[in-house]
């Protein structure tokens, strides 16, 4: 299921303009998104992620004045989710490398993680379809290059060969696409 | 409570958010400031009894686009922090402005009096007292500020505590110009600031522990 910021941002608006079917449909939506977000951060605590997931929604509801419609919803909800993070991490007493998180908004960005995953298809696509299937059993799912050979009935000099031109492939892809 | 049931109590009790509730709020926090810090004028102070004739001079309108030019910058850049997601912009660095064009009238004003009276130009007739006053004119309106805060979202909460001190001591110099008679710019530009820079750090100081959330 994809989730993009659009989208998000449509159920937004229309929760702003007294809509609650659609302002608990975007609640809903969020859910998974900022449980993944907390665990990953509090690494495994899992009574302490439910509760920051409950209170990020809670901010979500009763702080939705303070969305700018023109702006992408993604960056409004982390910005409030990072900030309940370092608020749980102030209150007990833990310092944190505030300079590691805002890469985390990479992390998050659900929408951009769902578009690159179609960039990458689209990508492999483009390529003679025996290396793409290589690339994805070897670079994207991490199996080892005996494991793919077997799988795809290769032997392992053909994968390490067909990997190698895929790659090789994508690179001149993605570089005639940018110019 | 579970996730699930907490969404469903959140979303049943759904009122309508009106597109520029953000800024309205700011607004009302300002208002029921100002009225408290005018009120103050008015009957601590005192207005200054020749504001009217005053309101036709030079000076005055001077006082005001300095502390209103202020106000505003501060003000525009407290109600962006107000967001979770929000930046200052330009209007931080726009407060230079003023400051800069208060400075060139000032050293206008000194040339174009002798040195033996700069000392008495640049203490007026109030020196002792102008800062402070600035700075409590400041206080009811950070106070509305801070209430209009309680449903906002600020993740820089020194920053937000900053900008709305100065905010809050443009404002309170703004209205502290109906009882201030003093007229050189160079009086404005030291004492007037000073009091607006103390509320800036009392904001500053207050911010992180009064605007968490």
């Amino acid at each position: 299921m994809r989730h993009g910021d659009d989208h998000l941002r449509a159920l937004m608006l229309a929760g702003l303009a007294g809509d609650s079917a659609a302002h608990a449909a975007l609640l809903r939506t969020l859910l998974p998104a900022l449980r993944g977000f907390f665990r990953r951060r509090l690494g495994g605590r899992d009574d302490d992620v439910e509760d920051l997931v409950q209170e990020t929604l809670i901010a979500v509801h009763q702080r939705r004045a303070t969305y700018d419609p023109n702006r992408p919803f993604g960056s409004w909800l982390y910005a409030i989710a990072r900030y309940k993070l370092i608020d749980r991490y102030r209150r007990s007493g833990r310092t944190t490398p505030l300079e590691d998180l805002p890469e985390l908004a990479d992390e998050f960005d659900f929408a951009e993680a769902s578009d690159a995953r179609a960039d990458l298809d689209r990508l492999l696509d483009a390529i003679p379809a025996k290396q793409a299937a290589v690339l994805r059993a070897t670079r994207i799912e991490g199996l080892s290059t005996a494991e793919a050979a077997e799988r795809l009935g290769l032997g392992e000099s053909d994968v390490k060969v067909s990997a190698h031109r895929g790659i090789k492939a994508l690179a001149d892809r993605v570089r005639g696409s940018w110019r | 409570m579970n996730s699930d049931d907490l969404i469903a109590t959140l979303a049943s009790d759904l009122r309508p958010v009106p597109r520029h509730a953000l800024g309205q709020r700011v607004g009302l926090g300002l208002i029921a400031g100002a009225v408290v810090t005018a009120a103050a004028v008015v009957w601590w102070l005192g207005l200054r009894p020749d504001l009217m004739p005053a309101m036709h001079g030079a000076t005055f309108w001077i006082k005001w686009a300095y502390t209103i030019s202020l106000a505003i910058c501060a003000t525009a850049a407290t109600a962006r922090l107000a967001r979770p997601d929000g930046a200052t912009g330009v209007w931080l660095p726009l407060m230079a402005l003023p400051v800069l064009g208060l400075a060139l009238i000032a050293g206008w004003e000194l040339a174009m009096t002798p040195p033996a009276q700069w000392l008495a130009m640049w203490l007026g007739q109030s020196w002792m007292v102008c800062s402070r006053n600035v700075f409590l004119l400041a206080l009811p309106i950070f106070a509305g500020l801070l209430w209009s805060f309680r449903r906002f979202a600020p993740t820089r909460l020194g920053l937000a505590g900053m900008t709305g001190g100065v905010a809050a001591g443009a404002w309170g110099a703004t209205l502290y110009c109906l009882h201030c008679p003093e007229t050189s710019a160079l009086f404005v530009l030291t004492w007037y600031s000073l009091g607006v820079i103390g509320a800036g750090l009392l904001g500053r100081l207050l911010g992180p522990r009064l605007l968490r959330w």
